[in-house]
């Protein structure tokens, strides 16, 4: 790697993409669900007019001390024990020293070398097959106080930033991944699957709108070349604000380092690690403008602040609290309730409210394949049309699940079945009600018998073809029958056309 | 009783001005019995403040409408019969680097000349709810950085004993208006020694409690691991009264402690026999002066004479606690110091730019003394030394802790000289920031144990008063009350007076 | 460990520190330093045996924590009212590239 060896202009312009092998690891920032702030009693809420949301503490208001959310403190140990990580029995918290007006005390309360989660991981994998099922190795989380939002003038006339300190205190906890991910695919892939545990175990809504959930990505490439092995220098890529824009971030940075090099053929020797900004309109990323002095943080032990000490105790109550995670969640859905993996994906892709409704509907119905059908139809296509969440939708899984049961039974056939749902929808009321509503009784066995007969007697040419072994002539039959009886079963009406004429019992 | 009590009543009635003589013990007793009420004794304090302040500057601010307004409503409730609080009609004065709603607290920094807390320290609330009658804010060196006040960007605080010396730091104020009579109880704060270090120098009793004993919330920090709020009274027995109300935990504070608060009054009378006294040895060894050796040495022959016995013990590493004290106090003040940026609290010096706003307020805003220690506190934590000063100076400090439970096997108090010299005069150690930080040499290691200190009166030196220090185990400051009163029951070095 | 304070050492440690030093003030600050540090390195001295933990705060009891309840927050008037500069809504600043 290091054997300095100046490699020719010609030579780097001849790489191929083959010989290059992209190095990504990414920092994530999440905001914790918690309903006041990590050290004072300030609402979280989003959204809100600048500057309501604040109080002595969190404005570092002279003589004001932090008192440690112990909300906070779980949810960063339970986001931990669903990522795999070692939990620290004892952490203490660090000040990060660096000034900024929306960072009110000139310094962030954070956690330098005792984070509450130690080293873990998650499992990424592709469906499209875009890469290999790999493992993401986690380095540590921790957690630390949010800033404030500073708006700045933008006209270039140098006028005065607005500082809000309503964020100000919000509990983060910073992920920071080793840099095991191979392509801005992986990192998208990573990330997708990282929100998908963190909303699945209730932790962070992810809303990457309103910021709860920001990712920076360093990023390098190693390059084969003449025998070598080089690295170009490292890049850190903030503001990457959505999964498209991490990818083609880190799409667009790969290309331009190698760019870059091939250029300049500078290498990571001796270069420091750059910042560079995602501009998500014109599609590139900027080198951010260089501070004046190189960071130095100061960090030392917050003397406001003692250490926290988490029993093993209390680690295993909150791994009860966790409940199955998405990975495991779809094999059980394909191994206990024969759902195919396309359907189980569709489902945990939902997330935990709608695999929930999903089991709990089986469960009444006892009929997993009509579940998951109607599940994945008839409520996804809803919520989809309506951009809501299943906690919205009008049939609870009870309702659902009775109407369901009735078509199970065969008291109903799946079309009427959707005219009750409709019923029921539109009327706010239970199957039985709907049912009654739409004059949808059973029919009795000699009136049956009369429409059978009926039918019989006005179609001597299926008749005849059933006779000469073509029982499924019979379907042609269903349609009349519903006309004359919409209450008629096909299935029973089937049956019984073939008992009286005699075919297969 | 009831004789000494007529005694007193007919004193008071003789004559207004002998409220100066009351202890704040008496003053409450008083006024709970309708002998005096509570806006006599605050205007009396008023006019003693206005008569005499000019000349020591004790108080950055006095409260004078609110501070009256707040005795008549308690003389009107007691007058309803409604009950009061424990210290019900008493004028405390507060250091001005503790937070009072409404009331302009400066830290004596330029920085904060207008700064109006909209909170309460939780000392204050404590006091008020006791009804307690907050009469003034006190002068200080500039963010409680110093030894003698003379660091207050509004101008020094005189020694009521001599008013060419300091009145020692950084609680300047609030020893100089107790020992002026200005006030009969004052709160202060301590992080290197700025309760005991001004108390010996104007001849008060000054408590520096257990590191998490008082709360610190309201309190504007310094260093945040040393700092300690405690009271300046003039008798021990005031010293606990006070520590009863502004004592106990604070869910404000994550360093609060959850320790019992006793009644600091209990124990007072109880006979020092069978206490064990521990004479450091490093405390005796150079450069004491000889008048302080000698009150140290009669102070022992009269504790010694009322049941207490003596034992040799060592701190061996307490000659580096200054060393450790300034690296560690200078650090955390740098960071303490860093919220002051000209964005939020008043002071604001313009530029066309941020970094140059930030540079120009906080030179400008900061006086010489806390900018030194700024730089000092910046570098010892910077990159590549930050292993040599502070992690090397947290380990000394926790040698100088062991070395404190190890002697607490073989005693129950320390006692010693609280500084090594009386008061000495203005700029006699401004040129050199070193000599006056010396000052602090027998106090620092207390702050950095955690531990609890007191200095009661024990003499004089050229007319300038002798402080004797007590430490002790960790929350348990009843037994130095204890044996600073009974101390004081046989000495009078405490009711001495400066000429008026 | 401290002969290396000059005024470029000042100026550096100032500038973290968002202090704005003249040269003057830079040499004055880098004396100072220069003195107080000699007298601080007597801590190399000491000799810490190993099993010695540093001591960071003066308190080394644990787990001070509160409940995850909303309190109310100032009104934004009391909160603003010790800025230099607001609007009413904001806290102002000069840019920071002016
Ligand atoms: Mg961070
Ligand atoms: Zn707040």
């Amino acid at each position: 790697m290091n054997t300095n060896t100046q490699i020719s202009a010609a030579d780097r312009e001849a790489v191929t993409a083959a010989e290059v092998t992209t190095i990504i690891g990414l920092e994530v920032h999440v905001q914790l669900q918690t309903k006041s702030k990590l050290f004072c009693g300030c609402s979280t809420l989003f959204g809100q007019e600048p500057n309501t949301q604040t109080c002595p503490v969190c404005t570092g208001m002279p003589g004001s001390l932090p008192v440690l959310n112990k909300q906070a403190l779980k949810l960063s140990i339970k986001t931990g024990l669903a990522l795999n990580c070692e939990i620290a029995k004892h952490t203490k918290w660090d000040r990060k020293n660096y000034f900024y007006p929306d960072l009110p005390k000139g310094y962030q309360i954070s956690q330098l070398d005792q984070p509450i989660c130690g080293v873990g991981y998650l499992d990424i994998s592709d469906s499209d097959g875009a890469f290999e099922p790999k493992r993401v190795e986690i380095e540590r989380a921790h957690l630390e106080e949010d800033a404030g939002k500073s708006s700045h003038d933008e006209s270039g006339r140098g006028g005065k930033s607005k500082i809000d300190l309503n964020r100000t205190g919000t509990p983060l906890l910073e992920i920071v991944t080793r840099p095991d991910m191979r392509s801005a695919a992986e990192a998208k892939a990573f990330l997708q699957s990282l929100k998908m545990i963190l909303t699945y175990i209730e932790v962070s809504d992810c809303n990457m709108q309103e910021g709860s959930l920001r990712c920076d990505g360093n990023i390098n490439l190693h390059i084969n070349v003449g025998g070598q092995k080089i690295a170009t220098p490292i890049v850190e890529i903030k503001n990457m604000n959505s999964f498209r824009a991490a990818e083609r971030a880190l799409d667009y940075e790969v290309k331009r380092q190698l760019a870059e090099w091939k250029e300049t053929g500078g290498t990571i020797e001796g270069a420091p690690k750059r910042t560079f900004g995602w501009d998500d309109q014109a599609e590139v990323t900027i080198a951010q403008r260089e501070k004046e002095e190189a960071a130095d943080y100061r960090y030392f032990p917050d003397p406001d602040l003692i250490a926290v000490v988490t029993t093993d105790e209390q680690i295993d109550a909150i791994r009860e609290e966790i409940g199955t995670l998405p990975s495991r969640l779809r094999n059980d859905l394909v191994r206990e309730h024969q759902l195919s993996e396309y359907d189980a994906n569709v489902l945990v892709n939902q997330g935990r409210g709608v695999v929930d409704y999903f089991l709990s509907v089986a469960k009444t119905c006892d009929n997993s394949k009509l579940a998951i059908n109607w599940v994945n139809q008839e409520v996804l296509r809803h919520l989809n049309e309506t951009n809501s969440a299943i906690d919205q939708y009008p049939i609870g899984s009870d309702g659902m699940g009775d109407l369901l049961k009735r078509i199970t039974d065969g008291d109903l056939d799946q079309t009427r079945g959707k005219d009750v749902l409709s019923a029921m929808m539109e009327d706010s009321i239970d199957a039985a009600a709907a049912i009654e509503k739409l004059g949808i009784r059973q029919v009795d066995s000699s009136e049956l018998d009369s429409l059978c007969q009926q039918l019989l007697d006005a179609n001597p040419k299926v008749v005849a073809q059933v006779q000469e072994g073509k029982v499924k002539a019979l379907g042609a039959l269903v349609g009349q029958a519903r006309k004359i009886n919409p209450n008629v079963n096909p299935g029973t009406l089937q049956a019984n056309l073939r008992k009286m004429l005699g075919v297969d019992g | 009783m009831a004789s000494s009590i007529e005694c007193l009543l007919s004193l008071v009635n003789q004559n207004k001005m002998e409220i100066s003589k009351l202890s704040a013990s008496q003053i409450v007793s008083h006024i709970a019995a309708g002998e005096l009420t509570a806006t006599d004794c605050t205007q009396h304090f008023l006019n003693e403040i206005e008569r005499k302040d000019p000349t020591l500057n004790s108080y950055l601010h006095v409260a004078k409408e609110s501070a009256i307004e707040t005795a008549q409503q308690i003389d009107a409730r007691r007058s309803a019969g409604e009950s009061l609080g424990a210290l019900a009609g008493l004028p405390v004065a507060v250091k001005d680097g503790i937070c009072t709603k409404g009331i302009r607290t400066t830290a004596a920094s330029k920085m904060l000349e207008n700064f109006v807390p909209p909170f309460d320290a939780t000392i204050v609330q404590k006091l008020t709810d006791a009804d307690a009658i907050v009469i003034g804010k006190t002068n200080l060196d500039e963010f409680a950085m110093g030894s003698s006040t003379e660091n207050s960007a509004f101008g020094a605080t005189k020694n009521p004993w001599n008013t060419d010396c300091v009145p020692g730091g950084s609680s300047g104020g609030s020893a100089a208006c107790v020992g002026a009579d200005l006030a009969p109880v004052s709160i202060g704060s301590d992080t290197g020694g700025s309760i005991r270090q001004p108390a010996a120098f104007c001849g008060v009793t000054g408590l520096k409690p257990t590191y998490g004993r008082v709360s610190r919330f309201g309190l504007i920090a310094f260093a945040s691991s040393l700092d300690q709020i405690g009271p300046f009274t003039r008798t021990a027995q005031d010293a606990a009264l006070t520590m009863n109300v502004i004592g106990g935990h604070c869910e404000r504070d994550s360093t609060s402690a959850r320790e019992d608060l006793p009644d600091f009054s209990s124990k007072l009378d109880q006979s020092l026999s069978g206490v064990r006294i521990g004479i450091c040895k490093e405390h005796f060894e150079s450069g004491l002066p000889d008048d302080i050796r000698k009150s140290m040495d009669e102070s022992i022959s009269v504790l010694k004479s009322l049941g207490a016995t003596t034992v040799e013990i060592s701190l061996p590493h307490s000659k580096y606690g200054i060393a450790a004290y300034y690296v560690i106090a200078s650090s955390e003040a740098s960071g303490n110091l860093a919220r002051y940026d000209g964005v939020r609290y008043t002071m604001r010096f313009e530029a066309d730019n941020l970094n140059k706003m930030y540079g120009l307020t906080r030179t400008e805003g900061f006086g010489d003394e806390v900018r030194r220690r700024i730089m000092l506190g910046t570098y010892a934590l910077s990159s590549g030394y930050y292993d040599a000063y502070y992690v090397k100076a947290s380990k000394v400090r926790r040698l100088i802790k062991n070395d404190y439970t190890k002697a607490f096997e073989s005693c129950d108090v320390i006692l010693g000289p609280t500084a090594p010299s009386t008061a000495f005069k203005f700029g006699e150690h401004t040129t050199d920031p070193l000599t006056m930080y010396l000052a602090d040499i027998f106090t620092v290691t207390a702050n950095l144990a955690g531990l609890p200190g007191i200095s009661i009166p024990c003499g004089f030196s050229d007319g300038m008063p002798i402080g004797l220090q007590l430490q002790g185990k960790s929350f348990d400051e009843a037994t130095l009350l204890q044996i600073a009163h009974q101390f004081q029951q046989q000495t009078d070095w405490h009711s001495r007076r400066p000429q008026a | 460990m401290s002969n290396a304070i000059d005024r470029k050492t000042a100026l550096h440690v100032g500038k973290l520190a968002r202090l704005e030093l003249t040269d003057a003030q830079a040499d004055a600050s880098a004396k100072h330093l220069a003195s107080i540090l000699s007298y601080v390195d007597q801590l190399a001295e000491v000799e810490v045996p190993e099993d010695i933990e540093p001591f960071f705060g003066a308190t080394e009891s644990v787990n001070a924590v509160r409940d995850d309840e909303v309190r109310p927050s100032m009104d934004r008037e009391t909160i603003l009212r010790n800025a230099p500069d607001s609007d009413g809504e904001f806290y102002r600043v000069p840019p920071v590239f002016g």
